[in-house]
């Protein structure tokens, strides 16, 4: 049993596996020295020299037979671990996003929307202010209606709870939705 | 005690492993089993106990780790292991039949019941 934690660099999504994880959040990570950082097009700063790629997880008990895993992960690196291997029997993805640095969660709303596996917006409200009208983030995001959208806040555990119900209730909607077309 | 971690290579950053991860793998970036998840449970057989002794490095220290079950990320995260060279040494050794590998069941985001299970798990928290 496992659900994704997705957004882009800074939104949250170690505090938001902190917040609700009964083991301290354990973050693996693969670096890429100098060599990959040479040819790599976007690295426009020079000083850079390493790449850090991490995978943060943590787990939450739900009865003696059932563990779920939560993984999160700004994207992909170059050692054969991408999202794809994440996702595939995921429950479903939270997709986090500040909406003070909206451009940040593009490829992770974009990766989501093609692949099928149902998803939803977090905004992680980030002490209660609301930088934008949900209205108008669904808007800038370029989502369509069935993508649900919440906020919450990273830093509580109930919030992060609630985020998490609002995915898999997600999930149990788009099945039905399924079984109802078919 | 890996590399990263001896206070003779000071001046390096600590986080940073000497070994280039291809080196734990002989050279692999893909596991023999393509498709083992990140999640699946881990234990160490009774064989793999056995073994212990004649395996070397990360190999040993994964039969080790593994006489508790845990996933695949935790096996990583624990050694400082990438988690894609992690998924190449437990595949390895499920290969050998030194681990054995509980992978979860497939099609589990169409399983309703499961799902509501999960939910009520969640629920349960306070």
């Amino acid at each position: 049993m496992k659900i994704v934690i997705a957004g882009g660099f800074g939104v949250g999504k170690t505090t938001t596996v902190s917040a609700i994880s009964e083991i301290l959040p354990l973050t693996t990570e693969a670096l890429i020295t100098s060599a990959g950082a040479l040819i790599d097009p976007i690295a426009e700063v020079p000083a850079k020299t390493t790449t850090t790629v991490a995978l943060d997880f943590g787990c939450i008990t739900i009865d003696e037979e059932v563990k779920l895993y939560l993984f999160g992960t700004p994207g992909q690196d170059r050692f054969g671990f991408m999202w794809h291997d994440l996702i595939q029997g995921a429950l479903g993805a939270l997709v986090i996003v500040d909406t003070r640095r909206l451009d940040d969660s593009f490829p992770a709303v974009d990766y989501f929307e093609k692949t099928g596996v149902p998803f939803v917006i977090g905004i992680n409200v980030f002490d209660g202010k609301l930088a934008h009208d949900l209205a108008d983030v669904r808007w800038a995001l370029a989502i369509s209606d069935e993508v649900p959208l919440v906020t919450f806040d990273a830093r509580f555990r109930l919030s992060v709870r609630d985020a998490l119900l609002a995915v898999l209730r997600n999930t149990i909607d788009k099945n039905r939705i399924k079984t109802a077309t078919r | 005690m890996s590399s990263a971690d001896d206070p003779r290579y000071g001046g390096i950053d600590p986080d940073v492993s000497l070994l280039r991860p291809y080196l734990l793998t002989s050279g692999r970036t893909q596991p023999v089993d393509q498709t083992l998840e990140v999640e699946a449970q881990v234990l160490t057989s009774q064989l793999g106990a056995a073994a212990h002794d004649s395996l070397a490095f990360e190999r040993r220290d994964i039969v080790e780790l593994c006489r508790v079950t845990m996933s695949v990320a935790e096996v990583a995260a624990i050694l400082g292991l990438h988690i894609g060279v992690a998924r190449i040494l437990v595949a390895d050794l499920a290969e050998l039949g030194y681990v054995i590998v509980r992978r979860p069941a497939t099609q589990l985001n169409q399983d309703i019941d499961m799902i509501e299970r999960v939910i009520r798990g969640l629920e349960a928290i306070s």
